[in-house]
């Protein structure tokens, strides 16, 4: 379909959130994909419960722990208990969790991100709780044993909510960011009383996190993620922060030097300071011009920030308008109330070459004066750069309260399926069929998915960059851990391609520059090895 | 920017007219660059209706809801002069949002340039919202007050509210940005050091120990009353840096040798009150502005700039931004008088005449405030709400006061705001609570955060 303003009698017909997306003449609409809910078929069974505390948070991880190629789901519940789920779906059929047993049981577990803290090739996994953070080592074949101690992380009996990781240059250990919401002693005025994150680095052993460094000021941060925000080499903390409950704070983002003090970009280096209710992070260089915008989810203040210039500074101006990416309220239900938003994630969910945006929307319990029924996003982008709606057409305008979530290749078909954590209900998972059916699923446009390896304790090679040439233009990725609302994903890269039957890759390891290119066919899993090259990935 | 309809485009429905004209006068390319502005009928081309009314709602309230003491009524009405005008800056072109002026706070919603906003019933929902937050404790009846005046505004103001030209989705959409105003100033103003140091949601704090010593303030006949609000002085201020920034001048060395100079002035103040004309008796009494009883000091400035927005016909744009700089003055100027009455601690005269000149004196006229005595707080706020009133109406305006009317005390007509503010500073003297140099203390500091008031950016 393809909308012109040509016609003002149609134009009058529509709805004004319709407009918004239809400026610009002679843009194809972008192909929608269609969703298909498989929640109870697929097992999946949680439901995040809580009162005041777990009023944010709500994360769910992705992360293959038994080298099947297809991510597991382990899905934090609040007061309930946390349960793993093995992934047992079909290869391009319907989608199978089964809870298992796996060390991961958890109670007051909030959000989780999988990484490789000790380089062995097993994914570990950090769990955000309302008390002390637990880290599990992975052990193999999907089992985990807690590992906190053993590696040297303290924690102490906060509100932890946000989480990122980096390897810092020269580290064979890995640099941890955790963030923290109000002081739990102080519920009857929670203003003003926002606690500082951490910091935990490698001890010089480089098998241990030395004692934590005090993030001071923390501003109730519910989103962190360690982005390379200029592509010139140094990750940089992002951190987003709920000006709900902070007194003079602000969003923020700290400099990590190595061997330095993390510090804050201060407004003399160009930072501009912004308060919003900040809940979420997604990144992704939605512009192409190499540098990675960021997406901050807020209460009906969303904000797509761009860098200025070539990122000499840390200024950045707000494209959200622009790029119709505001998402402010609900598109459908009529709840005209504002949108109150939390996960967010840029991926490619019809394989046209162009990073969507997924958010995840959800009233904070019951407040009056923002919406109740307000759907999660799908919001496609379209070939000039701005995005439009799509939620309700791909079937995922759920209208429960929405927390985390991920788009992860759920069952190895190539296509993005969706998770989404709902406070006080149920989780729900998503299949893409494409533009199929849930009985003929059918491909949309073509794929590829990475994963990537290097030796040395950073294996992900988490700070990578990918660049994907589609012929006729460069999509490019970073590889990072954090971001989101409490939600995280260890495993495939995954790049759609349009049309592109073949295309070439390159990587940008950390602290390195670009590799030479590499030529694959497209619509198949291939591992980047930094030593053996590239090799194509079938499942066992 | 003013947005016109196309008139070739003969829409039958204002709403889509509306959007047409979004869509097709703002390039997207174009405003995304600038500081968006909502496309619809500019802020400055609607009454001040919507305000006045919000605004006697907030003084009545101020004298009718518990714990609304003077430094209190100033926050409320500076925070409620703030939201109404950030909730309609979006549609005064050339006007800039406050946040980045403001202390500690960067950043506020903006309206999505591609939805008109009707902006009286943006500014009726971000002022009922504030309303009710600001006085939570208010009564039953108040609280249903503000719901009333709320949904009847509309119907008052028929001229503002066209049904014809403002339709539901709009309606929707504005109503829910004037409340996503309100809540992002409040959640600021919770922030403060004010919002938990009164009334119903007073958080523990150490106790306050007033300073011992020669000169020193103690607590005063009749009541012998705790000192009120002594951290008052510490809560953030609008644009003050601090409650430090605009120091009064220091007061005379405290001395009770009958050559000093705060001796004379201890004796000018027993002097004066003791033989206080009719006239100046009821000087006292006019600015006396008691909580309880009257809206305030703030209100009673508060009150005669509505007044003068409504005889004039004043925008809703004029009022919005008139009740900002006003009420944040006058809040500041609280801040301001406290940090230096609670850092000097000065004795008040009845304390010091007692002690050094007679000791069965009190004054006659009304009871000492229970707090210290240097600067005048009423020196201080009214000199800060004159310096603003003067720059908006004019320095020489005579205006008419009719806050006191309907206690028969009024109305009451003056050559200027300045002339207001002094009368109001040297009744206090007339009533024997204050001494002359604190009373002319209080002005130069006043004088100096109406000047910082004014120096905000209102247009970039």
């Amino acid at each position: 379909m393809r909308i012109r303003v040509r016609n003002l009698s149609h134009v009058v017909l529509a709805s004004i959130t319709a407009l918004q997306g239809a400026v610009a003449a002679d843009v194809p609409a972008p192909a929608i994909p269609r969703f298909v809910e498989e929640t109870d078929s697929a097992g999946l069974q949680s439901r995040f419960e809580g009162e005041v505390e777990f009023m944010v948070g709500g994360g769910v991880a992705t992360f293959d722990c038994d080298s099947d190629g297809l991510p597991e789901v382990y899905v934090t519940a609040g007061v309930n208990k946390a349960k793993f789920y093995r992934n047992g779906s079909t290869r391009g059929g319907p989608l199978k969790l089964k809870e298992e047993r796996s060390g991961l049981e958890l109670t007051n577990a909030i959000g989780a991100y999988p990484l490789d803290v000790d380089g062995d090739g097993q994914t570990d996994l950090v769990v955000l709780r309302v008390g002390e953070i637990e880290v599990f080592r992975g052990l193999g074949a999907c089992k985990f044993e807690r590992a906190g101690e053993k590696w040297g992380l303290s924690s102490s009996n906060a509100w932890h909510t946000a989480f990122s990781a980096t390897w810092e240059r020269g580290q064979n250990w890995p640099t941890l960011a955790v963030g923290t919401y109000v002081d739990r002693s102080k519920p009857d005025f929670p203003w003003g009383s926002c606690t500082p994150g951490s910091l935990m680095r490698p001890a010089s052993s480089g098998k241990q996190f030395a004692p934590a460094v005090a993030l001071t000021p923390g501003y109730c941060a519910l989103s962190m993620l360690f982005t390379d925000w200029n592509h010139k080499g140094e990750p940089a903390l992002r951190v987003s922060n709920d000006r709900e409950f902070y007194k003079g704070g602000q969003e923020q983002l700290w400099k990590l030097s190595p061997g330095q003090a993390p510090a804050l970009y201060t407004e003399a280096q160009g930072w501009k300071p912004l308060q919003i209710w900040g809940m979420g992070i997604a990144s992704h260089d939605v512009d192409g011009d190499g540098l990675p915008e960021v997406f901050l989810t807020s209460m009906a203040d969303n904000k797509l920030q761009k860098v200025e210039g070539d990122g000499g500074r840390p200024t950045f101006s707000d494209m959200a308008y622009k790029r119709g990416v505001t998402a402010h309220r609900p598109y459908v239900g009529g709840d005209i109330h504002p949108s109150t938003a939390w996960h967010a994630q840029f991926a490619d969910v019809n394989h046209d070459g162009l990073a969507d945006l997924f958010i995840v929307k959800g009233n904070v319990s019951t407040m009056p004066d923002f919406a109740t029924l307000d759907p999660n996003n799908l919001l496609l982008q379209q070939t000039d750069g701005r995005f439009v709606e799509a939620g309700q057409q791909a079937g995922v305008a759920s209208f429960r309260r929405g927390r985390g979530g991920m788009l992860a290749d759920l069952n190895g078909d190539g296509l993005l399926d969706m998770l989404v954590v709902n406070r006080w209900d149920k989780a729900q998972v998503w299949r893409n069929v494409g533009t199929g059916t849930a009985e003929k699923p059918l491909p949309m446009g073509h794929w590829l998915q990475l994963r990537l390896k290097q030796p040395g304790g950073n294996r992900d090679a988490i700070g990578a960059w990918v660049e994907v040439n589609l012929g006729d233009r460069v999509i490019r990725q970073e590889l990072t851990i954090g971001g989101g609302h409490a939600s995280g994903h260890l495993g495939w890269m995954h790049f759609g391609l349009g049309q592109a039957n073949t295309v070439k890759f390159r990587v940008q390891w950390p602290f390195e520059d670009w590799g030479p290119w590499q030529t694959v066919q497209a619509d198949g899993f291939y591992l980047m090895d930094k030593e053996a090259g590239v090799s194509a990935w079938r499942a066992p | 920017m003013r947005i016109l309809l196309p008139p070739v485009l003969g829409c039958s429905f204002r709403a889509i007219c509306f959007a047409m004209a979004a869509v097709f006068l703002h390039p997207v390319n174009a405003v995304a660059q600038t500081q968006p502005v909502a496309a619809s009928r500019t802020a400055d081309t609607f009454s001040s209706g919507v305000a006045n009314e919000w605004f006697s709602l907030a003084i009545q309230l101020v004298q009718q809801t518990p714990g609304f003491s003077p430094p209190v009524a100033s926050r409320a009405l500076g925070y409620l002069g703030l939201t109404l005008y950030e909730s309609i800056v979006p549609g005064m072109p050339g006007y800039t949002s406050l946040a980045g002026q403001l202390n500690e706070l960067s950043s506020l919603p903006w309206a999505q340039p591609d939805e008109p906003l009707h902006w009286p019933t943006v500014a009726n929902a971000s002022m009922a919202t504030m309303t009710r937050m600001m006085f939570s404790n208010a009564s039953a009846e108040n609280k249903a007050r503000i719901d009333l005046l709320e949904r009847n505004l509309p119907l008052k103001y028929g001229q503002d509210f066209d049904p014809t030209s403002v339709t539901p989705d709009i309606t929707n959409r504005s109503e829910t940005f004037g409340k996503l105003m309100a809540m992002a100033i409040m959640t600021w103003a919770r922030t403060d050091g004010g919002h938990e140091a009164w009334g119903p949601i007073r958080r523990s704090r150490e106790n306050y120990v007033p300073p011992s010593g020669t000169g020193r303030w103690s607590a005063t006949p009749p009541a012998f009353a705790p000192p009120l609000l002594p951290w008052w002085g510490e809560n953030r201020p609008f644009v003050l840096k601090s409650g430090k920034e605009c120091p009064a001048p220091p007061p005379p060395a405290y001395s009770e040798e009958t050559n000093s100079a705060f001796y004379k002035d201890a004796q000018e103040v027993y002097r004066v009150s003791n033989q206080a004309t009719q006239e100046q008796r009821q000087f006292a009494l006019y600015w006396a502005d008691d909580p309880g009883k009257t809206p305030t000091p703030a209100g009673h400035w508060a009150y005669i700039a509505n007044d003068l927005l409504k005889m004039g016909k004043a925008s809703l744009a004029v009022a919005a931004e008139t009740q900002a700089r006003l009420n944040m003055a006058m809040a500041d100027a609280f801040v301001a008088g406290w940090a230096t009455k609670y850092a000097v601690s000065l004795l008040r005269p009845v304390t010091y005449v007692q002690v050094v000149i007679d000791s069965n004196w009190v004054p006659t006229l009304m009871a000492t405030p229970p707090f210290p005595e240097y600067p005048s707080g009423h020196s201080v706020q009214s000199s800060a709400a004159a310096t603003v009133l003067g720059k908006v109406f004019g320095a020489e305006t005579s205006f008419t006061d009719n806050t006191h009317n309907d206690r028969g005390w009024g109305p009451r007509t003056f050559k200027s705001f300045k002339a207001a503010a002094d009368e109001a500073a040297i009744s206090r003297m007339y009533a024997g609570i204050h001494f002359g140099f604190g009373i002319e203390g209080g002005k130069v500091q006043g004088q100096c955060v109406g000047a910082k008031i004014l120096a905000l950016k209102f247009k970039p």
